[in-house]
Parts: structure tokens; sequence; C-alpha cells
């Protein structure tokens, strides 16, 4: 790791020692990172490295993938997200995760936004305000103002994924774990994406898994590699692809294998 | 091996860059045997050769637009093509500066007015240099590269030493100053051309580690 990186004072997430099994097959040995607030970090890695599963462990999505098995500590804000006590809906909460295919809910565009606050208990009178809110944060409210009532799924791809990222942003989390959220998009709604992050950063924490080096590049401040299930290298992004430390990133990022 | 095509290009890069750093080479070295010599007719064949480095310098921006465009190379494949463009445009102008020497021979009828013994010690070293920073590049070797940069202060004190030389001459004796000036900007051309190996050289540093280095 980095000197940068280790120096920043306020790390928002910290990885010590995570080992993640699927039954027999270990898909994480020995990962450790800290990822600092505000901050864009970029995870990538051929397919089936574990930037994916790493990614859901950062809000226990794995706890519902049978035979998974996870040993290490993940602290978000200092407090264990493992222990005893978590209560993981409300760590999810917490922590949004917007993902590869849009998964709008077949309901109104309205509705989609509306159902976190709903079901944590946000009144009538206040859902308007957060919903216009969360749509205008996800750059998208321009295009739907005016059709709020519309099924979600009449919407595009990219207006779909952008609407779940508004979905996300209702529920106000601190962290927003992004997993390839542009590979089903075309290049417009890419670059909506990539800006629509860039801007969140101010108010959130971003984690993203992408395939898309360029993309990585582009958006993020810090990068991680992953390779067979190890953290291989993580630093500031220019560094990494300017002049990456280890043989491997330097020959995955450069396109000799992967 | 994936991306085979795109490696075959940057090694076509490399080549390229090279072909253009022998062109230099040689356009140098024989404006400086016709300027010692004021052998016109070496002048003019060096003189038709500039089209062809303009040539070869078209062909290497086309193909790192291309590389730029369409491979968007990474880490160290960034750094050889935002070295090889920076080299070309360094080799490009010591072409340039060559040229300007070749001009002299026409100019100069009959003689110096000084023996270029100095002159021709400065032109071997920056030949030199050319050699090695060129060398460094070819086989990405840092220390050669700054080996070939530290010699630039020899360049620089023979500089000066003629510069004062020539100019006390022309004081002493007016009628000599047309011709005299021509081995001002002269020895002012083959110092430029140091000054641009230099540039060369802390391309290839960069190229290599990654570091910015000023070395002249």
């Amino acid at each position: 790791m980095t000197e940068a990186v280790q120096n920043v004072t306020q790390s928002q997430i910290e990885v010590e020692n995570l080992d993640l099994w699927y039954g027999e097959k270990q898909a994480l040995k020995n990962i450790s990172m800290q990822i600092p607030k505000n901050s864009v970090t970029a995870l990538i890695g051929p397919s089936g490295c574990g930037k994916s599963t790493f990614i859901r462990c950062l809000n226990r999505m794995n706890d519902l993938i049978k035979n998974c098995r996870v040993e290490g500590k993940v602290s978000i804000e200092g407090k264990d997200i493992y222990g005893k006590e978590v209560d993981v809906v409300d760590l999810r909460k917490h922590v949004g995760m917007v993902f590869q295919k849009p998964n709008p809910f077949p309901m109104s565009i309205y509705d989609n936004i509306a159902y976190g606050p709903r079901i944590h208990g946000v009144s009538k009178k206040d859902l308007d305000g957060i919903v216009e809110g969360a749509l205008h944060s996800a750059a998208i409210w321009n295009e739907v103002s005016d059709r709020l009532k519309s099924p979600a799924l009449s919407l595009s791809g990219g207006q779909q994924q952008r609407l779940c990222i508004a979905r996300t942003l209702a529920v106000k989390p601190e962290i927003i774990l992004f997993d390839e959220p542009c590979s089903a998009l075309d290049p417009i709604s890419t670059s909506k994406i990539e800006e629509l992050i860039m801007n969140l950063k101010k108010d959130y924490t971003i984690v993203i898994v992408t395939h898309n080096m360029q993309q990585a590049a582009r958006i993020s401040d810090y990068t991680g590699f992953f390779l067979m299930g190890e953290l291989i290298e993580f630093g500031q992004t220019r560094q990494i692809f300017h002049s990456p430390l280890e043989k491997s990133t330097e020959d995955y990022i450069t396109g000799r294998f992967g | 091996m994936v991306r085979e095509r795109y490696l075959q290009q940057l090694d076509l890069l490399k080549e390229s860059v090279l072909s253009l750093g022998e062109m230099s080479e040689l356009i140098f070295r024989d404006s400086i045997e016709a300027v010692i010599d004021l052998n016109v007719e070496l002048a003019n064949k060096t003189l038709a050769l500039e089209p062809k480095a303009d040539k070869l310098e078209e062909g290497i921006e086309v193909s790192i637009f291309d590389l730029l465009a369409l491979q968007q190379p990474m880490a160290s494949d960034l750094r050889l093509v935002v070295s090889a463009l920076k080299l070309a445009a360094d080799l490009r102008r010591i072409v340039g500066l060559s040229i300007n020497i070749a001009k002299i021979p026409g100019k100069i009828a009959d003689g110096h007015v000084k023996p270029l013994v100095d002159t021709k010690r400065m032109a071997d070293v920056t030949a030199d240099m050319l050699a090695n920073s060129l060398r460094a590049f070819e086989t990405r070797d840092p220390e050669l590269a700054k080996a070939a940069a530290a010699r630039d202060e020899e360049v620089d004190k023979i500089f000066y030493a003629v510069w004062v030389e020539l100019i006390e001459m022309m004081a002493k004796d007016t009628s000599i100053v047309s011709k005299a000036t021509y081995l001002l900007f002269l020895i002012r051309y083959i110092e430029r051309i140091a000054d641009h190996c230099c540039n060369i050289c802390e391309s290839v540093v960069y190229l290599t580690t990654a570091e910015r280095v000023k070395l002249n």
C-alpha cells in the first residue's frame, strides 16, 4: 500500500486481513485496505479475481450466499460491521449498492424512490421533497419531473440506472457501492453516470467495481488491483495507471493478460 | 499473449523514432563535415534530406494519434508513446538546426577566420551525446541517458570559450565580422543540438523510471 493512502487521516472503511470462502474455495485472501472518506475508489482485475466478492463484503451482501464464510475485520467509521449486534438492514441503509443491470421495482418512478424512505418511516409530507432531491442528485430530475407517475420500466436503460442511483440516495447512505454500473449502458449514459459519480463524492464515499480501465482512470482517486483473490496493489489512481509498482498490475492494465 | 497487433504497433513506433534518430545523426554529421571543409556539394546533399526527416516525423505523429485514440495505452506503454512524441519533436529540431548549419558553407566563400579545432571537438561530443541518448532510448537505459546528458557541460564550456575568442577577434579586426558571425551561429546551433540531446535523455529517464528529471 502506498504511503499516500496510509497517511490519509480519515479513512471511512477499514478492511483488515479479510478472508472469504465459498465452501472449500477461498475467494479472498488476506485483504487489507483503507478507503478514505469522500473519495472514489475503483477496483479492477480480471473476471473471477474477487473484486465483486470484496465489494459485497462491505455491506454484507455475501451473507445471502449459502456456504459463504468470512474471517477478518471490516470497519466502517470505526465500527466492526461483522459484529454480533449489527443490524444488517440498517447497515445496508448506510452502505447503498447499485448493480450492473438496472433493477427498478415494477412500480412508478415516484414510488421507486419513495419505497426506501417509506419503509424507514418517513412521513408522507416529507416524501415529495426527498424524491425530488434524490432525482436531482442523480441528474435525472429534468428528464422525469413531468412523469413521476409513469412506470419506471418505461425509462431507457441509462435512465433506469440513474433512477436506481436516486433510489439509493433517497435513504441517505454514507457509502455507495457500484458493481459495474455502466457495463449495460451506451456511451452517453455511461458518461452521465461517470459525471454523476464524480459529483457524488462530495457527499458520499464511493467504491466502484469496473472492467473499464479508462473509466477507473477517469473517475477514481484510488485504485485497487485484484488477482486470484488477492489485492496485488492499492494506491492513488494516477500512480497505478502511470507507473504501477507490481509487474502483474502493469501487465493487466496494459492488456498483456486478462 | 493478447493484443498482438497493439504490441506490434508499439514496436513499430519505437523503430520509427530510431529511424528519425539515425536520420538526424546523419544530417548532423554531414552538415558539420560540410561546414568545416566548406564543402558546398556535401552541404547541398544534406539539405536535400530535410523532406525525408519531415516524412518520418509525420509518420510518427500519425501512429501516435492512432495509438492514443484507438488503443488507449497505459502505464509504461503510455510513457513510451508520450516519450516518442517528445523525442520526435527534439529530433526534428536537431534536424532543423543541422540544416541551418548546412546552409553556412554556401555563404562563406574563401576559408574560415580561424581553424575550427574546438568547434570540431564540440561537434564530436554532441554527436556522442546524440548517439548515446538514442541508444539509451533503444535499450531503455536511464544510466546511459544520464551519462550522455552530463557531457552537455563540456559542450557549454567550449561554446563560451569559442564565443569569447570570436568576439575578441571581431573587436580587433572588423573586416572579419561577417564571416565570424556565421561561426557564432554555428557554435550556437551545436550548443542547442546538445540541449535537445539532454531533452531526449530526460524523456528516456521518464520512460524507464516514470521520474521527471532536469538534466541540463
